[in-house]
């Protein structure tokens, strides 16, 4: 008994001890970088490097990835991406909560989380675009320095997940 | 104090992307301690199941938010080095929506997508797949999303500043809001025996105290170091308190009235209202201006002039002037009482005011009715005498040289012609034969003191460059600053050039009397220009200390009156020299549209004749820099012929900076 239950996962982290690091994490980064945390930049990134191998030139007279210039991916928050997966996937090792699988409701269709989990991307990529920022660089990063826009965009984000959620809701039914 | 990469302008490097891949890997790490590498977690909020975001993020929210304000309170750390956000309220309003629905939809937002793939969730990578194809459209769209990318920006706001609280006041606000939603999101995990483990628990009591304590603490420490100073981050510098508290960031109706009708060179009105209300109506000599657009406007004037902003109200003009402070503007004033204020104060008939005025508050008001509105004057608010043509009379050395007269002697190898324009100016059309030079070419650091004229060996090494010789007979021409001209005067003076003099009018009157001009550059062979021994007309401080002691001197100072009596202080202490005299510079000066003369020396002659005794009196003349004294000295010493006429170049910079010197208000 003793021998299985070590074997598992292990619980999480206390989330108010866990939201603490956390914060520490994010002051460490204004008192290091000067600004915050961030990860759709990093993304963002990663797309306009794809996309520029594919069609160059095109990529390169683009208006918006066209001003990150010839090497995208020489930005902090693309190293910044790469150190939250690495982190990710040590915290996940030790913690022994590693496991292939796509996470959903045992009556949800595989296909049918997968597509939601593909448009929630699409439509979260290109909303952190135009508004500078996802849940990291606006909604964390931005309400600890209390800006008006970020706590906005905070709000805002609640909004839009609790309206759509009730359409949603089927992919975690069990 | 800590310095960031982003202070340093170091983002780029590789010490800042290798900081940032550690800061990355805490950040990931304390995700996916959260419980973040799992979708179904990160949905839970959504259906009220698991309220672990909530908790995490508001927890990290507030630690960082305590963690800046104690930083900055502490000096630990300056604004300047952080990066702050504009708000956008256009994309943050409608990205925020469609970024919930994607959140949602998607189970996951960018980060914890990125711990999810290495926690192995497929769904995080199909999730991050789908950010980056949104990531792409993004970028296609950008062509018809670009009004609503930058639509409502505000440029950098607070929440605690929009709300008209301290910033500690509302970081106490935020911390009981967390509070409140901690505890709730417990008791509804409890009552739906989904979790809230903490509910009533000894941990989530005392990380309550803590944080309530640590709240107050701050509050306590802003309160300790500035009254109910509104500020936490420190945005907010005693500087700019100490000139709201006594106003010093307002100018008077009155005042920018007298000084607009003036035409004081370097006073810009700024009109921040709607563009209809501004065609409608504006004060005469404002120019309209978006608040969004004003930091680019304004770029390169910062602490050059003087901005003044005005709207309706005195809001709007408050904050955009705040926010011009934290961008580095220190002479950006507010109408008081805005256009409201001026129409009541300036514009209203005399014959409509209620308090008893006496003959000259009457006149006063007339005129400037009659500039600002132009109906019942209209002859007073611009000379109606067209400028005379010029004649081509030889110029008297060093003085005045007639545009008719350089026009005729042009190909004469020994006149050489310095306009100090903008070099783009200079470059779209100039006189034939000139070459272009700033007066600041000619300054420098001299014993410590900024903007001091070069010592003689430079000068005459400009000359050499220019190919100007000694014997030459220098033109030189200013744009609609004669100031310019007579400080390259200065220099020429020092060199103990004997012919040199100023094209009256400058430019503009040369091209409104059609004269020559082209595009071609000069032919210019370096010479050899003497240096001469020093001047003797330029004065130190400890002269100038000799000269007060004894009976037979004047003193002029040249600023604005306003800086005379030290309403305003640029420097390091207000006022002025005991005993000296005010005559503004601009005080010589007359304008016909864009012309900008010295007004006619017999007016000049009676101007000094009644702060100067006579002729031989020592007079010293400065200002703040020594430009515009400059121009006094011209006055003076060439026009007028005044024989002992000493400049003090080092001016009020050095004056004020000495605190031994003294000064009186």
């Amino acid at each position: 008994m003793i021998m299985k239950e070590s074997m598992g996962p292990k619980p999480y982290m206390n989330p108010y001890l866990a939201g603490v690091i956390l914060g520490l994490t994010l002051l460490a980064s204004y008192m290091v970088l000067g600004a915050g945390l961030g990860a759709s930049g990093g993304i963002a990134r990663i797309a306009a490097y794809l996309e520029g191998g594919l069609a160059p030139s095109h990529v390169g007279s683009s208006e918006y990835f066209g001003a990150w210039g010839k090497e995208p991916l020489h930005y902090y928050l693309v190293y910044m991406f790469f150190g939250v997966f690495a982190g990710g996937l040590i915290s996940a090792f030790l913690s022994r909560r590693l496991k292939f699988q796509v996470e959903r409701g045992l009556k949800a269709p595989r296909q049918f989380r997968l597509v939601l989990a593909l448009a929630g991307g699409v439509l979260a990529g290109f909303a952190s675009r135009l508004a500078q920022g996802c849940t990291s660089g606006q909604a964390l990063s931005g309400s600890a320095m209390l800006l008006s826009g970020s706590l906005v965009f905070l709000i805002c984000v609640f909004a839009g997940g609790y309206a759509a959620a009730w359409f949603v809701r089927r992919q975690w039914h069990d | 104090m800590i310095s960031t990469f982003f202070g340093l302008d170091a983002l780029s490097s590789s010490a800042a992307m290798a900081a940032a891949f550690l800061i990355g890997l805490a950040f990931g790490f304390s995700l996916e301690q959260a419980g973040f590498g799992s979708s179904r977690r990160l949905a839970g909020i959504f259906y009220f199941r698991d309220m672990a975001v909530l908790k995490v993020m508001f927890t990290a929210v507030l630690v960082a938010m305590l963690g800046l304000q104690y930083a900055s309170g502490l000096g630990l750390i300056k604004e300047d080095q952080l990066f702050f956000m504009p708000s956008i309220y256009g994309p943050q309003i409608v990205g925020g929506l469609i970024f919930g629905v994607g959140f949602v939809m998607g189970a996951w937002c960018p980060g914890t997508a990125a711990v999810g793939v290495a926690s192995g969730r497929l769904d995080a990578l199909v999730f991050l797949a789908g950010a980056g194809i949104g990531s792409v459209f993004f970028n296609e769209l950008f062509g018809i999303l670009k009004g609503l990318y930058t639509w409502g920006d505000r440029g950098v706001r607070f929440a605690w500043q929009d709300l008209g609280l301290s910033a500690s006041g509302f970081g106490f606000l935020m911390v009981a809001a967390a509070l409140f939603m901690f505890w709730g999101s417990e008791y509804l995990e409890k009552r739906r025996a989904v979790g809230g483990a903490y509910w009533r628990s000894p941990f989530l009591r005392s990380f309550s105290v803590v944080m309530i304590l640590l709240a107050l603490g701050l509050m306590a420490m802003e309160g300790r170091v500035a009254g109910d100073r509104p500020a936490g981050l420190q945005i907010r510098t005693s500087a700019m308190l100490a000139e709201i508290e006594s106003a010093k960031d307002h100018m008077e109706p009155e005042e920018l009235a007298d000084r607009l009708m003036r035409g004081e060179p370097g006073l810009l009105a700024v009109d921040i209202r709607p563009a209809e209300e501004y065609a409608e109506f504006h004060i005469r000599g404002a120019v309209h201006m978006s608040m969004a657009d004003l930091p680019e406007f304004l770029a390169g004037r910062e602490n050059q002039g003087i901005i003044v902003l005005y709207s309706n109200g005195m809001t709007h003009p408050a904050q955009t002037r705040d926010a011009l402070f934290r961008m580095g503007f220190t002479n950006v004033y507010i109408l008081t009482d805005g256009l409201a204020g001026f129409l009541d104060r300036i514009l209203k008939p005399a014959s409509l005011r209620t308090e008893l005025l006496s003959a000259e508050q009457t006149a006063r008001i007339n005129e400037w009715r009659s500039y600002f509105i132009g109906t019942e004057k209209p002859a007073q608010a611009e000379p109606e005498k067209p400028l005379a043509v010029s004649d081509p009379v030889p110029p008297a050395w060093p003085g005045l040289v007639e545009p008719a007269w350089l026009a005729e002697n042009l190909g004469n190898r020994e006149v050489r012609v310095i306009e100090v324009r903008a070099q783009a100016q200079y470059n779209s059309g100039h006189i034939p034969g000139s070459v272009c030079v700033s007066h600041d070419n000619f300054r420098g650091v001299v014993g410590g003191v900024s903007s001091m004229l070069q010592p003689s060996d430079l000068l005459a090494g400009h000359m050499s460059l220019m190919g100007i010789k000694p014997t030459d007979r220098v033109v030189i021409v200013p744009d609609d600053k004669p100031h310019d001209a007579t400080l390259v005067a200065m220099a020429l003076a020092r060199l103990g050039h004997g012919r040199f003099g100023i094209l009256n009018g400058g430019f503009p009157r040369w091209t409104l009397e059609k004269r020559p001009v082209t595009t071609e550059l000069p032919k210019v062979e370096k010479s050899q220009y003497p240096v001469p021994s020093p001047d003797v007309f330029t004065k130190t401080y400890k002269e100038i200390m000799e000269v007060l002691k004894a009976a037979d001197h004047v003193i002029l100072d040249v600023r604005p009156t306003e800086y005379y009596t030290g309403e305003k202080v640029d420097e390091a202490r207000g006022g002025h020299i005991p005993g000296a005299k005010s005559r503004p510079y601009t005080e010589d000066l007359s304008k016909y549209g864009k012309v900008t003369l010295l007004k006619p020396s017999e007016q000049l002659a009676t101007a000094y004749a009644s702060l100067v005794p006579n002729k031989q009196t020592t007079v010293i003349i400065h200002c703040r820099t020594g430009h515009q004294a400059s121009q006094t000295f011209f006055v003076m010493r060439y026009l007028l012929g005044y024989e002992r006429v000493l400049w003090y170049d080092a001016g009020w910079s050095e004056w004020a900076a000495r605190s031994e010197l003294p000064v009186e208000k």
